[in-house]
């Protein structure tokens, strides 16, 4: 049996007095793929910002790689998360620098690359999302789907285990949302394990491994796709198939 | 005499006499080893205000500004009998008292006379020169004005705070009294018709009269003591060993009455070579000494003003644990009470206060005040740029493995400063204009040399004409080239 890459034991997390996540146990192995879905609210993204210590779990534990993130220093938080990529809603590059320099920047100061090596580190990195040729732009010149496939090739530059993505299409236009999806699926295919929070249903019924449905601070469902969108089992997740599949 | 007594200078005199009580560094320790000092050391320290001639000015002495005038006549005479090197320290005639007590001269020759009010503080030497007060009027006037009774429903000028201006109040009926703090502003205030008269000390008056063809002198009647038109040599309280020994030359000047036979007709020399050429031209190397002083300052300041508000702003930002919350108060703290106190006294507070300390220059006390003060009002345009970055910014590092610290260094102030580009901008002219304080603590900037071109020259507006254009050169030059800068940082 593989070893769980990441592990969450009674996750939970309130922001004052309340309560987002409640309780929470799941696990993600190697090269799986996760889709998270489920009702605005719910606490999608709080989970995943959970796995990476972004949010600071209020209780619970969250392991990954079998150390557990909640109880190291710093230091070692700032390592493991090298090697878990995130990919924002809001695509997050950093505007006073090209697309080079948004991908070098971290394989630079963290890893401590030459700049030769960061640069066709780059240059490969995108290639691989189809933007090589905009490489010198700025991101005020991008289109929402290139900045978001920029910001994947930044994550992906730091060689991570793991991927996470925080609504990686919900703040693009409609025409765009087909070229970020087909470079996720593209790393899919590769094997690379990654847990998505999304609405994209397409997306979830053929690439997921697994969708949790997550509503009210609980993950109410853990199934395959087919039987999920097919035979959902609670009444939440019922209602949300009802609302969303016409 | 000049006899100028500020508040804000009461306060910091009654300040640095706390500090000194407290600490044991002082200048005047309780046993009198004054003498041995200025032997041990080969130098003896006269503190002037040389914008007061015949007692002292600067001229161009061989092409080099220095200061003459025959206080430092005397100066010399008192080094001399000590067998050791007279070196003159300017600085504004306010300041003087304060240098004296916190040792950062030895002397203090500045026409000052011996009051008793003074004598609570410093200890006088015997007086070296006796004077008397004259009117200063325009020409055209003369026979109108006879002495101080003339001026009945007119007004008579007079420095702020000096004896002239007190007993110009005391012994006139029906006249008004103007002060203002230069005499170069007063006799501008004379030829302007604003005031009929100025009253001042005989030999000022006759070197201004025979400088200025518009100008006439006529006799004040003054009813005075001889302590207020007498002029003493000031030392640190306690120093009797160097009193004693200043007295003996002070006596010599007496008996041999080397003021009246010697030192006031080879000020009176210096006066003229000095205003043989009144052309602003001619004091071109006056003018960029200034702007080179003015400079210096202001990058000095605002380089390390800015590292100081870097760091004054994280530790505002700090949080959690005790340390944190320690700092963040501290800078907190640190920068209401700099934002609330002005610039002014803080200036003062370094030369003086942190002088029992360390014995810093002038110059230097001038950039680490400025610098202090900028570090404060930066801090702020620093941390409310900091807050004008996306969280995401910040998240988006992390995520990617970035330290917090690292964060901070290569993704958010890179972004924070382009947004407070146009703040810092500001607050760098700002700086050229306001580093002109330091003339106070006798930083020869533009102001303060402005002020001696003034003195020097008897020409009251040209020299502030010349340094309000030379202060805009700066300034635009300084705003073109930071705009270029924002234009650079500009991505979107």
């Amino acid at each position: 049996m593989t070893k769980p890459i990441i592990e969450v034991k009674n996750l939970a997390k309130s922001f004052g007095k309340n309560d987002v996540l409640k309780d929470i146990t799941e696990q993600v192995n190697p090269g799986q793929v996760i889709v998270v879905i489920g009702p605005s609210g719910g606490g999608k993204s709080t989970f995943l910002r959970c796995l990476n210590l972004l949010e600071t779990p209020t209780s619970g534990e969250v392991d990954f790689d079998g150390q557990n993130l909640t109880t190291l220093d710093t230091k070692k938080v700032n390592e493991l998360r090298e090697e878990m990529g995130m990919v924002f809603q809001g695509f997050n590059l950093f505007p006073n620098m090209t697309v080079l320099e948004n991908i070098k920047l971290a394989p630079m100061k963290v890893k401590h690359l030459d700049d030769a090596a960061a640069t066709k580190l780059a240059h490969e990195l995108l290639s691989q999302v189809n933007l090589d040729d905009h490489a010198d732009a700025f991101p005020s010149s991008l289109s929402g789907g290139q900045a978001q496939r920029v910001a994947i090739a930044r994550a992906l530059a730091m060689n991570p285990k793991v991927m996470l993505f925080d609504e990686p299409t919900s703040a693009l236009d409609p025409e765009m949302v087909g070229e970020v999806l087909s470079v996720m699926q593209e790393l899919a295919n590769q094997g690379m394990t990654m847990v998505v929070v999304t609405h994209e249903m397409g997306f979830a019924k053929s690439v997921a491994d697994k969708v949790w449905f997550m509503a009210d601070g609980y993950i109410q469902e853990n199934n395959t796709p087919e039987e999920f969108f097919s035979n959902p089992q609670t009444d939440r997740a019922k209602d949300f198939l009802s609302k969303i599949l016409m | 005499m000049k006899k100028r007594v500020i508040l804000f200078f009461a306060l910091l005199l009654s300040l640095v006499t706390g500090m000194t009580a407290i600490t044991s560094t002082t200048a005047h320790a309780a046993t009198d080893n004054s003498l041995t000092k200025v032997e041990k050391k080969g130098t003896l320290v006269m503190g002037t205000s040389p914008d007061y001639p015949p007692y002292e000015f600067q001229a161009t002495v061989h092409g080099k500004s220095q200061v003459v005038g025959m206080d430092v006549a005397v100066g010399k005479k008192i080094a001399k009998d000590l067998g050791v090197k007279l070196v003159v320290k300017s600085m504004s005639f306010d300041s003087l008292l304060v240098a004296l007590q916190t040792g950062k001269v030895d002397m203090v020759i500045s026409g000052m006379n011996p009051t008793p009010a003074r004598k609570k503080s410093v200890d006088f030497s015997h007086t070296y020169y006796q004077g008397g007060y004259s009117i200063v009027i325009n020409k055209n006037d003369k026979g109108i004005y006879k002495d101080k009774d003339s001026f009945v429903g007119k007004t008579i000028g007079a420095q702020t705070g000096s004896t002239m201006y007190n007993e110009s109040k005391k012994q006139t009926s029906g006249t008004k009294v103007k002060g203002m703090t230069s005499v170069s502003d007063l006799i501008l205030a004379l030829q302007s018709h604003k005031i009929q008269g100025v009253a001042m000390e005989k030999p000022s008056a006759q070197a201004y009269v025979a400088n200025n063809k518009e100008l006439a002198a006529i006799p004040s009647n003054f009813d005075l003591s001889a302590s207020d038109t007498s002029a003493s040599v000031a030392f640190a309280k306690g120093s009797t060993a160097l009193v004693n020994k200043a007295n003996k030359s002070v006596d010599q000047i007496k008996q041999q009455n080397l003021v009246n036979k010697t030192y006031l007709p080879e000020a009176g020399k210096y006066l003229k070579t000095n205003t043989v050429n009144t052309s602003m031209w001619h004091y071109w190397k006056a003018f960029l000494t200034g702007i080179k002083y003015t400079l210096i300052i202001t990058v000095c300041s605002v380089f390390f003003g800015f590292i100081l508000g870097v760091i004054l702003a994280l530790a505002r930002m700090g949080d959690g644990g005790v340390l944190r919350t320690g700092l963040r108060w501290l800078a907190t703290a640190y920068v209401e009470f700099i934002r609330g106190t002005p610039m002014m006294v803080q200036v003062m507070f370094v030369y003086f206060g942190l002088g029992l300390i360390v014995n810093l220059p002038a110059l230097t006390s001038g950039i680490i005040a400025i610098s202090l003060n900028s570090g404060a009002y930066v801090a702020e345009y620093i941390r409310g740029g900091i807050n004008s970055v996306d969280s995401g910014q910040t998240e988006a590092a992390r995520s990617l493995g970035m330290s917090g610290g690292a964060t901070m260094r290569y993704v958010v102030l890179p972004q924070a400063l382009k947004n407070i580009w146009p703040s810092l901008g500001n607050e760098f002219i700002t700086l050229i204009k306001d580093s002109s304080i330091v003339s106070i603590i006798g930083v020869s900037e533009l102001i303060f040399q402005s002020n001696i071109v003034r003195s020097d020259t008897y020409r009251g507006v040209a020299p502030i004409a010349v340094i309000m254009v030379l202060y805009f050169i700066l300034t635009f030059t300084a705003s073109r080239i930071l705009n270029y800068f924002e234009r650079r940082m500009q991505h979107d």
